[in-house]
């Protein structure tokens, strides 16, 4: 229902008089005006560079971790507990636990840079040091996430495989690429998609941590809906806005899906 | 290393005398005064975190109530396998679209019923946006219980309701269980529609209060890391303790995203 009314408000011009909606036709006009709209471009810019970053390194570093823990011979119960702390703490929590590392005056980085007697810096006050903040926080984050998805996977393979491939002599590494991998492959693809949108609906971080700034730096697709519903109150174009969004992702998955199944006809011929 | 030390770091200011905090170097005074400053009768914070934990048990309740009899309904009454399909994809459907882009929609249809502000509106969205997810795994729950034990009862002359209540439900709950944790983590934790949906003060969750004292002007680090603490750590705790339902949610949480 809510996505029904999203689309129907966005064939309007909505306003909020007295507490009431009040809808008036205008039909695509909200969504031609999003070609000349210079922030929804870079919010999109954003959130792409956002995505890509997150998504890579939180797969990369997810399926490390999980292999090294697999090959842990002790406390693996531990460590795999311990791995997955920063993804259950609320990410408001984890908004304060950054920003008082990456606080100009009494952060803990800036803290380490000074004892070691370099230049302090301000991590979030500059465009690019603000983009890489909240990348790393967000890898911080969410690779608990794909840890658990490969780590689940791994510990779930079957044993006499990698057996076989140890008797004939394979390296761990040359096991890693030729075996693990290949079996693990639909675990990796389902963490990556599922990593893909958590990027687009990441709000809360930006949100207290830079506030979509210095200027637009990390404004990214969520901080600018949020502009032009609550500060604009311009709920027709933000609605417009939102169902661009919404098409964009679908489009992104069916495109990876249809490529997936392409391919695997592909493999099968 | 890379995990707890940040969080470490947090506990530290949490509980470093507000002076030290700004003082430049390493040195370390022990002080509960965030604590007490923060909550203190003066504040909304003890509220907040009233209002968060009402949120989470009303909403996981709700939740769990109407995922549980709609799966089992799913599951186990022989539904076409079209509408099975259908519900089912639509819910997996739900969520990949990102919340804000519902807010507009949520936020008229919430001043219509007159919910805006009020923790009754919380509930309600929370539970709505978590049951899609609750409805899938508890479905996965009741689809992995023999179907000779529900004839076998049938067949005793139990009705479909006792059947429900004094079999399947029982050998069910771990699978409940774990989405129940699952989800009140997620309600715990959640800042979007606390955000909108609230004008922050007594009716917000404690979420909404900790980003109330990140202002650009004057940022109260100690409080801050206080809150952080006490937001953070009955998650954590649960974390160690039901370690293995919170990992089936997670992964199953898949779809959730």
């Amino acid at each position: 229902m809510p996505v029904g009314q999203l689309v129907w408000m966005s064939f309007g011009d909505v306003r909020l008089v007295a507490g009431d909606f009040q809808w008036r036709p205008v039909g695509f006009e909200n969504f031609i005006r999003m070609f000349g709209d210079e922030t929804f471009a870079i919010s999109l810019r954003n959130s792409s560079v956002f995505i890509f970053w997150t998504v890579a390194l939180t797969m990369v570093l997810g399926t490390v971790l999980a292999l090294a823990t697999d090959r842990l011979v002790r406390s693996q119960q531990t460590v795999q507990n311990v791995l997955i702390w920063p993804a259950i703490v609320a990410p408001v929590v984890v908004s304060v636990v950054w920003l008082l590392i990456l606080s100009p005056q009494i952060g803990l980085l800036n803290r380490i840079l000074i004892t070691f007697g370099i230049e302090p810096q301000a991590w979030l006050g500059e465009s690019f040091g603000a983009m890489a903040s909240i990348i790393v926080l967000d890898v911080w984050h969410w690779t608990p996430i794909v840890f658990l998805f490969v780590y689940t996977a791994v510990r779930g393979l079957d044993q006499s495989v990698l057996e076989a491939a140890r008797v004939d002599g394979a390296t761990y590494l040359r096991q890693v690429r030729d075996i693990i991998l290949p079996l693990i492959a639909p675990a990796l693809v389902g963490a990556a998609a599922i990593r893909l949108i958590m990027g687009v609906k990441a709000f809360d971080e930006m949100y207290l941590l830079t506030f979509g700034g210095p200027g637009t730096a990390t404004t990214v697709i969520t901080i600018y809906l949020r502009a032009v519903f609550f500060d604009s109150f311009d709920y027709g174009y933000g609605s417009a806005l939102s169902v661009t969004v919404v098409l964009l992702v679908a489009f992104v998955l069916v495109l990876a899906l249809v490529y997936r199944s392409v391919r695997r006809r592909f493999s099968n011929d | 290393m890379t995990i707890v030390v940040p969080l470490l770091w947090m506990v530290l200011i949490a509980f470093q005398q507000p002076r030290a905090i700004i003082a430049p170097g390493w040195r370390f005074e022990f002080s509960l005064h965030n604590f007490a400053e923060v909550f203190n009768p003066n504040t909304v914070f003890g509220s907040q975190v009233l209002n968060s934990l009402i949120i989470v048990v009303a909403a996981t309740g709700l939740t769990l109530v109407i995922a549980t009899f709609a799966s089992y309904s799913l599951s186990q009454l022989q539904w076409s396998r079209r509408v099975v399909l259908g519900v089912l994809s639509g819910a997996a459907l739900l969520q990949v679209i990102p919340p804000m882009t519902l807010v507009p929609g949520l936020y008229a249809t919430l001043t219509n019923i007159g919910l805006v502000n009020t923790l009754g509106g919380l509930i309600l969205v929370n539970t709505v946006f978590n049951l899609p997810f609750a409805l899938i795994m508890t479905k996965f729950s009741f689809d992995a219980l023999p179907v000779e034990l529900k004839e076998s009862a049938s067949v005793d002359g139990t009705s479909e309701f006792g059947v429900f209540r004094r079999i399947m439900l029982p050998l069910a709950m771990p699978g409940i269980s774990a989405v129940g944790i699952f989800t009140a983590i997620q309600v715990w934790n959640e800042f979007l529609f606390g955000l909108v949906f609230t004008s922050g003060g007594r009716t917000a969750p404690i979420t909404v209060g900790i980003a109330a004292l990140i202002q650009p002007q004057e940022i109260r680090f100690g409080g801050m890391a206080a809150i952080g603490v006490v937001t953070a750590i009955p998650i954590i705790i649960l974390a160690i303790a039901a370690n293995r339902q919170i990992v089936s949610g997670l992964v199953g949480g898949a779809v959730k995203g």
